[in-house]
């Protein structure tokens, strides 16, 4: 894949953060540790394979000794330059020039490949890659899947919709637009087809998944599909029964407090939780949570103190 | 742009249609699936059929082989744990759910 001019092309030793005056062995060291962090297969986050890309434009240059001059004496515009051209003829004639030329990019420009007697441990790396994929160039080879994760409120989970990401990309942001199923759950994935890592030489791009996850929401606690929220209650709505207005993701609604229920109980309102587009919808379970008065009035405790005089109930009793 | 949620339930591939979808040497591809890389059926002729998936697979082997130079066994071993830390990862996400959810 030819690799789009950029405007805003990194110095190649900044790319593998090494100073211009290290050795062949250092380049070497710098772009394993890159690539092994950055490789599109372990990293799948959408930005790692466009540094990937990067790192392996990077060091197909700064590995071979004579590019690597040319880079350091040309800049960005080596490939441009004529072999027979004097460096500093050249650096006194390049007054603001800018642009960059069409960099290696994709899979077969990178590599371990690239760099004239690249070695591993006395196996030249050519020969071990020189049969079935054909030489040096891979032939097309798709792109990664990549991963995002995209944070919904219950409320974005229980309604579905539309929502607009932005990613960074090859050329600076994009923006796409997520169509949220209802009923997504934690864990989830959504995919977009073919919005993953670009595919080298017209082969297919991979896709982008995005990775649903559910955020810490102050009412709503979420457990796959169901959904859990506290029913505070006094202590005599508890004792001798209610009906309560219970707000759920979709809309208020009534709940019936049978009398003697106790801290904890859960009540259960049936598929009131999140929904499931082919099958039962999660349910929504209130937990009462009896509260008391931080602070009594005199009535109020005078008729707490009655009330303790005259009740026979004892929780701790075996 | 608008993308919806794709469901893809394709045919089967055989060798030769696996080997077109993939950019790949038939030969190679009987290799891979020789070393336990990649997965395939045989029908009663003996043919080899691929499920549509495994071409992502063999996406990510040549994306191994050609970013890190990896002979095949390394990158069956390495394709082996990339999915073993998938799961992982996954299921670390289900256990570690933000406060408040559970």
């Amino acid at each position: 894949m030819p690799g789009a001019p950029r405007a805003d092309r990194r110095d190649f030793y900044e790319v593998l953060d090494v100073p211009r005056t290290s050795t062949q062995d250092e380049i070497q060291k710098a772009y394993r540790k890159l690539a092994r962090q950055h490789h599109p297969d372990v990293n799948k986050d959408p930005g790692a394979e466009d540094r990937f890309k990067e790192i392996s434009e990077a060091y197909d240059v700064l590995s071979d000794p004579q590019t690597r001059r040319r880079y350091d004496a040309f800049g960005p515009d080596f490939r441009q330059v004529p072999e027979d051209v004097d460096p500093e003829a050249f650096q006194r004639g390049r007054a603001g020039q800018a642009g960059g030329p069409g960099g290696a990019g994709g899979f077969g420009g990178g590599g371990f490949g690239g760099g004239a007697g690249d070695d591993l441990g006395g196996i030249n790396i050519e020969d071990l890659l020189g049969g079935i994929f054909g030489g040096r160039g891979f032939g097309p080879i798709p792109g990664a899947d990549t991963e995002a994760e995209l944070e919904l409120t219950v409320e974005e989970a229980f309604q579905g919709g539309h929502r607009s990401v932005t990613l960074e990309g090859p050329d600076g942001r994009r923006t796409l637009e997520v169509k949220i199923p209802a009923g997504v759950t934690n864990g989830q994935r959504i995919r977009l087809t073919g919005q993953g890592g670009r595919g080298s030489e017209g082969a297919r791009n991979g896709d982008l998944y995005f990775v649903v996850r559910i955020a810490p929401h102050p009412r709503y606690r979420v457990d796959g599909r169901d959904l859990y929220v506290d029913l505070p209650l006094t202590p005599w709505e508890a004792a001798l029964g209610t009906s309560v207005v219970v707000e759920t993701p979709g809309g208020e609604t009534k709940v019936k407090v049978p009398a003697g229920t106790s801290s904890g109980k859960r009540l259960r309102l049936r598929e009131r939780g999140l929904p499931h587009p082919r099958g039962r919808h999660g349910h929504l379970y209130a937990e009462v949570k009896i509260m008391v008065p931080a602070k009594l009035t005199d009535e109020e405790r005078r008729l707490f103190e009655e009330l303790a005089a005259t009740s026979s109930f004892d929780p701790r009793r075996r | 742009m608008g993308y919806a949620l794709v469901l893809i339930r394709s045919a089967s591939l055989n060798l030769e249609a696996f080997a077109r979808a993939t950019s790949t040497h038939p030969d190679l591809v009987r290799r891979l699936v020789a070393l336990g890389i990649l997965d395939a059926g045989r029908d009663t002729a003996g043919e080899l059929w691929f499920a549509p998936s495994q071409v992502g697979v063999m996406g990510r082997v040549q994306r191994l082989r050609a970013g890190f130079g990896l002979n095949y066994a390394a990158v069956g071993l390495v394709a082996d744990l990339l999915d073993r830390i998938a799961v992982l990862e996954a299921a670390l996400r289900e256990a570690r759910q933000p406060e408040g959810n559970r």
